[in-house]
């Protein structure tokens, strides 16, 4: 009797749990599809979504694809079968067209619009249905303005970060994780367009701190863009390279601002970027609030802001145009979008402080 | 004394079975020693003061977890809910000791708390979490397996909203205070110019604590008597129910433990934190000759496998070597040191 009545309650609770949860939105219009829920950028996008579209009074569900593909694209279906009318898709593989096409084909069937953003998928699906459309940034736009910022920053201070005086700056990069389109451009870009300053300065191309090293990066092995993965391979590293030794690492590039984190506590105790004393330059990418702070207080360089609100916005009047049957391109002017395609780009910008 | 007699009394034949015993009894010292000297020979700097420090520091803060799951595979189970309590124990602590000022503070009306009384509660939930694990594992008869598969996303959930609330949403946490940080990865010993963390310290308490628990007490023993035969544990008179519940419960506290010192030695706390960690602390138990058979495990096997695990990383990272070749060395690691176990143990046998 006494566990037929525990099994009872237990069953209550469970039952109010799931429609506290989901009761106050009723039937959702517009279903958001999220890659992971632990990105911290796409959790500020998450939150400033969910005001911007409260705010317009849209109806709309949340779903956490946990980084795996499969477990997103079951949610679309049950989404869609559900009835939605439009769907936010932050795709978790953006590696081929495979799983983006299994989407505008299930939104196809029943004529609804699919607005991908953040993570990119390629021209061709977005052209194959005309009621598709990608709010992004240019990919290689972070790991470009990144480089400018880092060069830049060389220029201004050569002497005083070449800490061995041999005219050349040596580097550590951390790669978020392999087989991402950001992180490889940001790997790429951001080195390529320091040099371009550097050399029309007159100045030595950055060199990589291990000369050892084909890949010139160190990529967090888990794929998660993690300040532990940072913080280990930058204590790994302090300890053969330092200034006792006359080859302290003197830059340090991050994919992201939780990497440039990591890097930061790692140099911290070894007695760097302390905020008083001496610093290594750290760049990343991201402008979390963490990282303003750490510019503010002069324990890192710079980094690179992501319009998280801006992007909402932009998400809002999309789907705004979607739910009204409009082109989803409608009154999209004052963003950057691609000619031929329904691209919107919204812009990066440095931070410095 | 006895060992040297017995040799020389054995034939040459058998001197050559004797040692090739022992060499593959011990491949894995012999692997560990030739790897170092190897990568010694490579890269110089790798037996440096500063390097050494360093992998005994990121084995220290490996250790506390580890300890905790090694229990849990003592009984013949595991704990796949570990990283998780890890990663959740951290945000919170890291919540609660972000410095007074700090513009992105989760609560900003919080005054600085003291870092012990937080200390207390990071063990409280890892505590709490552990024996509901050994509570449904004990009273419904489940494998850990699938009761700490359920806590695993509970706990995971939980780490997801409790990140949302305040005025965090979804941000890492950071900006702690340095009276925190200075207490976990501040330094008062140095090896040469070398500042040891302190974490290292409260590692070696805590392994100093989980050896005499393990071998000192009733507890312990009633560890290894229900691991290696519940059944006859039972009808000897231990209460293996409990032993289960507290099994659970000392390992929970041993990832508030970690989760602790974690949360300062990164010094940014997200939900991607702990994130697989189990799956490292189990790798190095077994590594360590914690057998999936039940009641077999020492604690000098688990510091073993935790440095051995802590070597490749820094040294494959010394070598420069692809990260994709140490998911190679290491799962055929985990291979070779279990099947030399289970050839010790059917021996034994």
């Amino acid at each position: 009797m006494f566990k037929k009545i525990m099994a009872l309650c237990l069953a209550c609770v469970m039952l109010s749990l799931s429609l506290a949860s989901c009761g106050k939105r009723g039937e959702a219009d517009v279903h958001v599809f999220y890659y992971t829920y632990s990105d911290t950028y796409i959790s500020s996008v998450r939150s400033s979504l969910d005001k911007a579209l409260d705010g317009a009074k849209i109806s709309y569900q949340d779903y956490d694809g946990n980084g795996n593909q499969t477990t997103q694209t079951e949610q679309i279906q049950t989404a869609i079968t559900k009835g939605a009318k439009l769907i936010l898709v932050n795709i978790v593989n953006t590696g081929s067209d495979d799983a983006a096409n299994g989407i505008v084909s299930l939104a196809k069937e029943k004529g609804i619009p699919v607005v991908f953003f953040n993570r990119e998928v390629s021209d061709a699906v977005i052209k194959s249905y005309d009621k598709c459309a990608y709010i992004g940034t240019r990919a290689e736009e972070a790991g470009k303005l990144q480089g400018e910022m880092i060069g830049e920053y060389l220029r201004d201070n050569f002497e005083k970060v070449d800490l061995n005086g041999d005219g050349k700056i040596s580097y550590i990069m951390f790669k978020g994780e392999e087989g991402n389109n950001e992180a490889i451009y940001r790997t790429q870009y951001s080195v390529e367009e320091a040099n371009k300053i550097l050399s029309a300065a007159g100045r030595e191309k950055l060199s990589f701190y291990d000369k050892s090293n084909p890949n010139k990066y160190l990529v967090d092995r888990n794929g998660q863009w993690s300040a532990a993965a940072a913080n280990e391979y930058m204590t790994t590293a302090l300890t053969s390279y330092n200034e006792q030794n006359k080859n302290m690492i003197e830059l340090v590039i991050c994919n992201n601002d939780g990497m440039a984190q990591g890097a930061i506590t790692a140099l911290n105790s070894v007695g760097y970027n302390t905020g008083e004393g001496k610093m290594i330059p750290v760049f990343g990418v991201d402008a979390t609030t963490a990282a303003q702070e750490l510019i503010k207080g002069k324990k890192m360089a710079g980094t690179i802001k992501q319009d998280a609100e801006g992007m909402a916005e932009a998400l809002r009047l999309v789907a705004e145009n979607g739910l009204a049957g409009r082109s989803l391109v409608t009154g999209t002017e004052k963003y950057d979008v691609d000619s031929d395609v329904a691209k919107i780009r919204i812009a990066y910008s440095k931070y410095l402080g | 004394m006895t060992a040297i007699r017995k040799y020389r009394e054995m034939s040459r034949t058998q001197r050559k079975e004797w040692m090739r015993e022992l060499i593959i009894n011990n491949s894995l010292y012999v692997f560990l020693i030739a790897a170092v000297v190897v990568i010694q020979f490579i890269s110089p700097n790798f037996l440096s003061g500063p390097s050494i420090v360093n992998i005994i520091s990121l084995s220290a803060a490996n250790l506390p977890i580890a300890l905790g799951i090694a229990g849990a595979i003592i009984l013949t189970g595991t704990d796949l809910s570990a990283g998780r309590i890890v990663g959740l124990v951290a945000c919170v602590s890291a919540s609660l000791l972000q410095a007074s000022g700090y513009p992105a503070k989760m609560f900003p009306n919080l005054p600085t708390m003291n870092f012990l009384l937080v200390f207390l509660i990071a063990l409280a939930i890892g505590g709490i979490i552990g024996l509901i694990n050994g509570f449904c594992t004990a009273k419904f008869n489940l494998h850990p397996f699938i009761v700490t598969l359920s806590t695993q996303l509970i706990v995971y959930g939980g780490l997801l909203m409790y990140l949302n609330i305040g005025n965090n949403n979804g941000q890492s946490i950071s900006g702690l205070d340095p009276s925190y940080t200075s207490f976990i990865t501040g330094s008062f010993i140095s090896l040469g110019s070398t500042p040891i963390p302190n974490y290292v310290w409260y590692s070696l308490v805590i392994t100093a604590i989980m050896w005499f628990v393990w071998n000192k007490t009733t507890f312990g023993k009633n560890m290894f008597a229900v691991g290696s035969n519940q059944e006859a544990a039972n009808v000897s008179g231990v209460n293996v129910k409990r032993v289960i519940v507290l099994v659970f419960g000392l390992a929970g506290i041993m990832y508030g433990i970690t989760g602790f010192i974690e949360a300062a030695r990164i010094g940014s706390n997200s939900a991607a934190t702990g994130l697989n960690y189990e799956l490292d602390a189990i790798a190095a138990a077994v590594i360590g000759g914690v057998s999936f058979v039940g009641g077999i495990g020492k604690i000098r096997g688990v510091i073993l496998g935790v440095v051995l695990l802590r070597l490749i990383f820094v040294g494959l990272t010394f070598l420069s070597i692809d990260a994709n070749m140490q998911y190679i060395i290491k799962g055929l690691i985990i291979l070779v040191a279990c099947a030399i176990d289970m050839r010790k143990y059917l021996v034994r046998k």
